[in-house]
């Protein structure tokens, strides 16, 4: 029988080889053992993908890595969060984001680097893609639970979508529920602050940053 | 090829989710090719003198094209390329190409690595965000400067009649239009009324509304589109180049490659941008602008860049007859020694290297109109000033440069500059005396450091 040390070194080492199989077997591995998930997942996952998003900003490693170990990590949750939910306790994570690109514009890889930022930092991501419809936004927060919304545009003129979607939460009556992030290339604070949005991050790391350190804005 | 079998292929082609594409086709095989070609950056070398590895780059970036295709966003299906039809199409691809009409018209062509000839160039506003009521004065200013080859981007309408502008509504096919006829009114107002004007009117397939021979952008006039990184393309950029292919237009494709992203480093991504040249002549380019992104940076004149920017032209000019520009954004913004030292830079890593110019602009601009024409005009004077230079006698002036501006790279650490109008007296176009005190001290710092310009 392998010693908690051992399985949580499994786990790490299936985050730093980007290895979804080994993700999942090394969390299986935990639940056999009777691990606590909660202590699983802070040591075997949250460790070795915090190392890779410093390595991502110092460019030690590149977005395919991070997508990559993003997925091992997401991968080996699975099976601790069934654990978890077969136990009747749920696996709590940081918060829960939905997460796209807004309607009109098909710019993808803003959005998923900071999806795996905010995923390698304990956040659930619900990615709904590209060219995601106003209302789909706030149908997905509804649907996943979500406390935050982060909307990505990469155009001057399809930012004019981020503001729709806080219209429309405004008039659903939905305002107050969720965190709204915005950013993209033309996003400014100034255009954050125009529309309404909660906060502004400049790029992944600073998402991560404003979302930690407004924590009880969004908290519920 | 023809723009029938891309077409046809974008409905037929194999299917496949973005993320596999990016994943699959582009990155594990950039990291494969980039070990089989041994395409490496030593981490401190800004302007590439190696010409072996430029031509295995060159090798890398084909294979890349070939193996991973171009990828149709909308369809969701690859678009494959045979090894004779990239060869084909990179045998007829244009040397040389006339835009403009008239005694305006002028030609593009194919430089070679430390080509004597001057490059050509492309500037104006470079789709900065510009205000309706200055429309007109600001790319008059830009026509007026003669050694600006071609009006490139005449400005962004984000807003008209007092409302921002929606993508695809009405608004925006009026601006598309008034796009149109403003721009060539300023190339009239400047006295060049057939000068080329590369035109980019709104983000949208409503773009095409500002084309129309008498009072709008002609068939004599390069038409930009841009690909998405990395080696995807959209629906509206393909009904666009339908569009334009059909109404004779130049066909201008730019493509930004993502250092940090898909690519991996900055050799990785040079492989990239070389798959990105081809692909682009593929889909019926015949200028093809490179114009690097940086995970980190927004602008292309950071160390990683400068050296994609020299490796990649390398590769196609020693290769090909692709004409090539590169696109020139900046930190600092007009108004300040770091716009025209950052411009600079890059102008003299990449011209020797082969490439036309396009630019300056700077990446994140502070409201409307900021830009600078007389900026402009320092920025053709360097770009022609370093055809004179070989890559090794660019070099020590790109380290010199880069060494003034490197800590100020960012949003916060960059000048804030002004905008046109503070800039220029708008009534008589003409520079302020402080930025013309700005252009004369700059461009004797340029002189010092070894540019021939005087």
């Amino acid at each position: 029988m392998a010693t908690a040390d051992e399985i949580y070194g499994r786990m790490q080492a299936s985050i730093e080889n980007y290895d979804s199989e080994a993700a999942i077997a090394a969390a299986r591995e935990a639940v056999a053992a009777g691990l606590d998930p909660v202590e699983a997942v802070e040591k075997g996952f949250a460790e070795p993908i915090r190392r890779l998003g410093e390595a991502f900003d110092r460019m030690d490693i590149f977005l395919p890595e991070l997508v990559m170990a993003a997925d091992a990590m997401k991968a080996g949750m699975t099976v601790l969060e069934a654990a978890m939910r077969a136990s009747g306790g749920t696996l709590t994570r940081k918060g829960v984001v939905v997460l796209g690109t807004v309607e009109g514009d098909i710019h993808d890889i803003g959005k998923t680097i900071v999806a795996a930022m905010l995923q390698a930092n304990g956040y659930e991501v619900h990615d709904l893609g590209v060219d995601v419809p106003t209302s789909r936004f706030i149908e997905a927060a509804e649907h996943a639970g979500a406390q935050i919304i982060a909307l990505s545009a990469l155009l001057s003129t399809t930012m004019l979508a981020q503001r729709d979607v806080i219209e429309l939460l405004r008039n659903k009556g939905l305002r107050q529920q969720y965190f709204v992030i915005v950013g993209g290339a033309p996003v400014t604070q100034t255009w954050a602050d125009q529309i309404g949005a909660n906060a502004y991050g400049r790029d992944a790391i600073e998402a991560v940053r404003v979302l930690d350190s407004r924590r009880e804005e969004w908290a519920r | 090829m023809n723009f029938k079998e891309v077409a046809k292929r974008a409905e037929t082609g194999p299917l496949m989710e973005a993320n596999d594409f990016l994943m699959q086709r582009v990155a594990a095989n950039v990291t494969r090719l980039k070990k089989q070609y041994d395409v490496r950056w030593d981490g401190k070398t800004l302007v590439n003198l190696d010409d072996d590895l430029a031509d295995r780059c060159w090798a890398a970036g084909k294979e890349l094209l070939l193996t991973a295709g171009l990828y149709s966003m909308n369809s969701r299906r690859v678009i494959e390329f045979a090894p004779a039809e990239v060869e084909h199409a990179l045998r007829f691809a244009p040397a040389r190409l006339p835009l403009g009409q008239g005694k305006d018209a002028v030609t593009i062509y194919h430089r070679a690595v430390e080509d004597p000839r001057p490059p050509f160039v492309f500037s104006g506003p470079f789709n900065a965000d510009t205000h309706e009521h200055m429309f007109v004065r600001l790319n008059e200013a830009f026509a007026q400067e003669r050694i600006i080859d071609c009006l490139f981007l005449p400005g962004y309408l984000k807003e008209l009649d007092g409302l921002v502008i929606r993508p695809n509504s009405g608004l925006s096919s009026r601006a598309a239009v008034l796009y149109g006829q403003w721009a060539r009114e300023a190339v009239r107002r400047a006295g060049r009324p057939g000068m080329p004007i590369c035109g980019h009117a709104v983000m949208a397939l409503n773009e095409i509304a500002c084309t129309n021979e008498e009072w709008g952008l002609r068939a004599t006039d390069p038409r930009a589109m841009v690909l998405i990184s990395e080696l995807q393309v959209d629906d509206v950029t393909l009904t666009r180049l339908a569009y334009y292919l059909a109404y004779g237009c130049p066909i201008y494709v730019a493509f930004t490659p993502l250092v940090g992203g898909y690519g991996g480093d900055p050799a990785g991504t040079a492989i990239v941008a070389v798959a990105s040249f081809i692909g682009a002549i593929l889909l019926g380019a015949e200028v093809c602008h490179l114009g690097p992104q940086h995970i980190k940076y927004k602008q292309q004149t950071n160390h990683h860049s400068l050296f994609l920017g020299s490796l990649a032209n390398q590769a196609v000019a020693r290769n090909s007859q692709i004409i090539a520009t590169t696109s020139h954004t900046t930190a600092g913004r007009p108004g300040s020694d770091q716009y025209a030292y950052e411009f600079a830079a890059l102008a003299l890593a990449v011209v020797p290297s082969g490439s036309n110019v396009s630019g300056p602009r700077p990446a994140e601009p502070l409201g409307f109109n900021n830009v600078s024409p007389l900026m402009a005009r320092l920025f053709a004077e360097v770009a022609h000033a370093a055809a004179g230079l070989t890559r090794a006698q660019a070099a020590p002036i790109v380290a010199a440069l880069h060494e003034k501006y490197k800590d100020q790279l960012t949003f916060a650490e960059a000048p804030r500059g002004q905008p046109f109008e503070e800039l220029y007296d708008v009534e008589s176009l003409t520079p302020t005396p402080e930025h013309q005190a700005l252009y004369d001290r700059v461009r004797e710092e340029l002189i010092r450091l070894g540019l021939p310009l005087s």
